[in-house]
């Protein structure tokens, strides 16, 4: 007898989604809802785009197409385009300042010890990176300045009126904010302790430097500082701007560190405390290494504050990169107005360091946030 | 600030001390003291050993000491000062127009770097995707560049290639831009101006009578008045009035090329047009990411339900949207405001007259009284950092979340 109601199982197949209606996508449909999605949104996109076809075509044509690439002289650029000869002639002084011909290749050591602390810094077993990179970060400026001085290694000596260019723009930014850092760490203790005199010297300090023109911190450091010292002493130029520069970054640190502070939950500071853990090892094994943690977005956008205002050194006199250019600018065998070629090169390479940092900033941070709000 | 009690304090305070069963020196207490004390001992040291370093050098050098400077004559001219000034007059008035044109990059900075922040923040939230991006491009190209970078990009290669005062760009004859600086016609007001001027403040001052009088209308009766439109007639109307009635007592006082310059109405010398630039559209971007957070902070339910119960769009951004981003805009604002002030002193590099480049820059290298010129420009910095604090405070505590 056949059993009716045994049928093959029969699995249950949805058919196939129709596919989205064509007026929704597309580039056409994309381009409806961003573009024309209303009348003064068309005439708006259509002002734009007819002022960027009469701009940007001018601009690749000068910049790129009827540029000068090659060539060793002015002579060389008789184009109405860009002259990035000018560039190329003084390549190696926006790079390296006037430091001695031969011996480059300290300055690109220092700098690839930078680039590799920092690499380091990110890398290493969670277990051991800070206990390793602090100490590395912390020896990084003086074996640094021991590599460019030369005089503790034996290497010829080469002064420090002739470091400059961009890359005295980084060391020194790098150098500032590596010293600052553990003072910053302490004024924001300062700041945060329950000691009066402790807090009020501390608030003092931070708000002095946050509150002072850098311009004025750096005269000081050019014309106070030499005062502050016993009678002939003399500092060297560097030295004192970096100390204005510690002083100025420890400022505006030490507020980052006390938001950082602010953030760390209490409950890991009564944990710490409940374990019986002393200031010091509640301060350096709990809360610091969590303080770093969530303020490293606030850091880096101070550090990319300190790397801009590095250009301020110019006005004191020191060769870095803007300096270099101006010095280019006025140099009588390329008096034929290379202004903007300069000044758009230059402004190219602040910009893409300055917006790669804030992007590495906006990464860390959306990392760290783990909120779900949006 | 000295006030605020953290955690930690609270805690210490609150726990017993029980002197007995431990050292002396393990009690918290005791312990602050002597930190403290070691404290104000390293600290008194190091000021004593800087000013008797410093008395020694000043003395080997042959600097005098003291405020005694500023009754000299100064001896050199300033480029622009907004008051009378010749090289014969004294430091202190040296001071006081370097002071005044500070005064003067800093409103004019603050003012279009305010009026551009906030049409590149809100463009930012344009349904147009070209001006989304315009605003994006916008902020992260100036906000990445050195502002000093800037300032010499439009001194030395935008405004330094202007043509000459001969062939300069002008606008119906009357404003003229060259390579010299802009030439706009000065308004010079005659017998009879005082009623105009008096009627401007009249104005003024009824349009604040006219929004409290409207507010407290809407609140009793719930009927609306167009106050924009009328302060708008009322500012404009009321001194053209009184202008016809008085016979339109001013006469405009136009530039005009005469030998090789121009003369008559106001200059604006590059300087200052290059710093204003500059400063404006750096701070710009900072301002403009400022009210994109604002915005930003004010959760989308806010507009759905102001969308719900029935708002038009335009009531929606100003009744709902803007009063509850400007909690977050305001501080924002408070502190580029201040660093704006504090940027001004770039003006060295472009030789603009400003407070820091006359009298930190000629004043001290003439002096040598490194200290005291240093000094008087910091308190003056820190004056004017401290007056825009206290208006932004009283701004911010009107737009502040009142807790009810």
């Amino acid at each position: 007898m056949q059993n009716i109601f045994k049928t093959e199982p029969v699995e249950f197949k949805p058919a196939a989604a129709l596919p989205a209606p064509s007026s929704t996508v597309g580039p056409v449909a994309w381009a409806k809802a961003n573009l024309f999605s209303s009348i003064p949104n068309a005439v708006v996109t259509t002002l734009v785009v007819l002022g960027l076809i009469s701009v940007v075509p001018g601009i690749i044509d000068w910049m790129f197409i009827s540029a000068t690439w090659s060539g060793a002289s002015q002579e060389a650029c008789v184009s109405d385009g860009a002259c990035w000869v000018f560039i190329r002639a003084w390549s190696q002084q926006f790079f390296y300042g006037s430091y001695t011909d031969g011996q480059l290749w300290r300055v690109n050591l220092s700098l690839l010890l930078l680039f590799v602390v920092i690499v380091l810094s990110f890398t290493l077993p969670a277990n051991s990176r800070l206990k390793v990179s602090i100490p590395l970060f912390l020896a990084l400026p003086f074996v640094c300045i021991a590599i460019l001085d030369g005089r503790l290694l034996g290497l010829q000596f080469v002064s420090t009126d002739l470091w400059g260019g961009f890359s005295l723009n980084v060391l020194m930014a790098a150098a500032a904010i590596i010293v600052a850092f553990p003072f910053s760490f302490l004024w924001a203790l300062g700041r945060r302790s329950e000691m009066p005199l402790a807090r009020s010297i501390s608030v003092i300090f931070i708000e002095f430097f946050r509150g002072v023109p850098v311009l004025a911190l750096f005269f000081m450091g050019s014309v106070m500082l030499p005062l502050f010292f016993a009678e002939g002493t003399n500092v060297d130029k560097l030295v004192r701007v970096w100390i204005v520069l510690i002083f100025f970054m420890s400022g505006y640190m030490a507020e980052v560190f006390r938001g950082g502070f602010q953030a760390v939950p209490s409950g890991q500071y009564e944990a710490a405390d409940s374990i019986g853990l002393g200031y010091w090892q509640k301060t350096l094994l709990i809360i610091l290494p969590q303080v770093i943690k969530v303020s490293m977005p606030n850091i880096l956008a101070t550090f990319v504050m300190l790397f801009k205002n590095t250009v301020f050194l110019l006005i004191i006199g020191i060769p870095e990169v803007l300096q270099t250019l101006l010095t280019a600018l006025s140099n009588s065998n390329w008096l034929g107005g290379h202004a903007v070629e300069g000044y758009v090169f230059v402004g190219a390479i602040f910009w893409v360091c300055c917006f790669g940092m804030s992007m590495l900033a906006n990464n860390i941070e959306k990392k760290l946030d783990t909120s779900h709000r949006n | 600030m000295f006030k605020q009690k953290t955690t930690e304090q609270i805690k210490s305070a609150s726990r017993k001390t029980d002197s007995g069963s431990y050292a002396f020196y393990n009690n918290p207490k005791y312990r602050g003291m002597i930190y403290q004390a070691l404290l104000i001992f390293g600290l008194a040291y190091f000021f004593y050993a800087i000013i008797s370093n410093t008395l020694g050098n000043l003395e080997a050098a042959g600097i005098k000491s003291g405020f005694g400077f500023l009754s000299n004559a100064a001896g050199y001219d300033v480029l622009m000062s907004l008051i009378d000034f010749d090289s014969t007059d004294t430091y202190l008035r040296v001071f006081i127009v370097g002071f005044l044109n500070t005064i003067l990059v800093s409103i004019l900075g603050i003012f279009f770097a305010t009026i551009l922040g906030f049409i590149f923040g809100v463009m930012y939230f344009s349904k147009n995707f070209i001006i989304k991006k315009f605003s994006v491009v916008y902020v992260e190209t100036f906000r990445n560049i050195p502002l000093l970078l800037q300032i010499l990009f439009w001194y030395s290669a935008v405004l330094a290639t202007l043509p000459g005062p001969r062939d300069s760009l002008s606008l119906g004859e009357a404003v003229f831009l060259n390579v010299r600086g802009l030439f706009v016609p000065k308004l010079i007001g005659e017998g009879g101006s005082g009623f105009v001027y008096a009627v401007i403040a009249i104005a003024i001052v009824g349009i604040f009578v006219l929004r409290s009088w409207a507010k407290k209308r809407q609140e009793l009766t719930g009927q609306q008045f167009p106050v924009f439109n009328a302060s708008l007639a009322i500012i404009i109307g009321l001194p053209f009035v009184a202008a016809l009635l008085s016979g339109f007592p001013f006469i405009v006082d136009y530039p005009s090329l005469q030998g090789f310059g121009f003369q008559g109405g106001i200059t604006v010398i590059p300087e200052l047009m290059a710093l204003t630039i500059a400063l404006s559209v750096y701070t710009g971007a900072f301002i403009a990411e400022a009210v994109r957070a604002g915005i930003q902070s004010v959760p989308h339910g806010q507009t759905e339900a102001a969308r719900s119960i029935g708002l038009k769009e335009k009531k929606i951004m100003s009744l709902i949207v803007v009063p509850q981003a400007m909690r977050v805009i305001v501080p924002l604002l408070n502190s580029e405001y201040q660093s704006l002030v504090k940027n001004s002193t770039l003006a060295a590099a472009i030789a603009y007259p400003d407070l820091f480049n006359v009298f930190v820059g000629t004043a001290l290298n003439q002096t040598g009284q490194a200290i005291e010129t240093i000094f008087l420009a910091i308190v003056v910095y820190f004056a004017v950092n401290m007056l825009i604090s206290f208006i932004m405070n009283r701004f911010n505590g009107n737009v502040e979340l009142v807790g009810r």
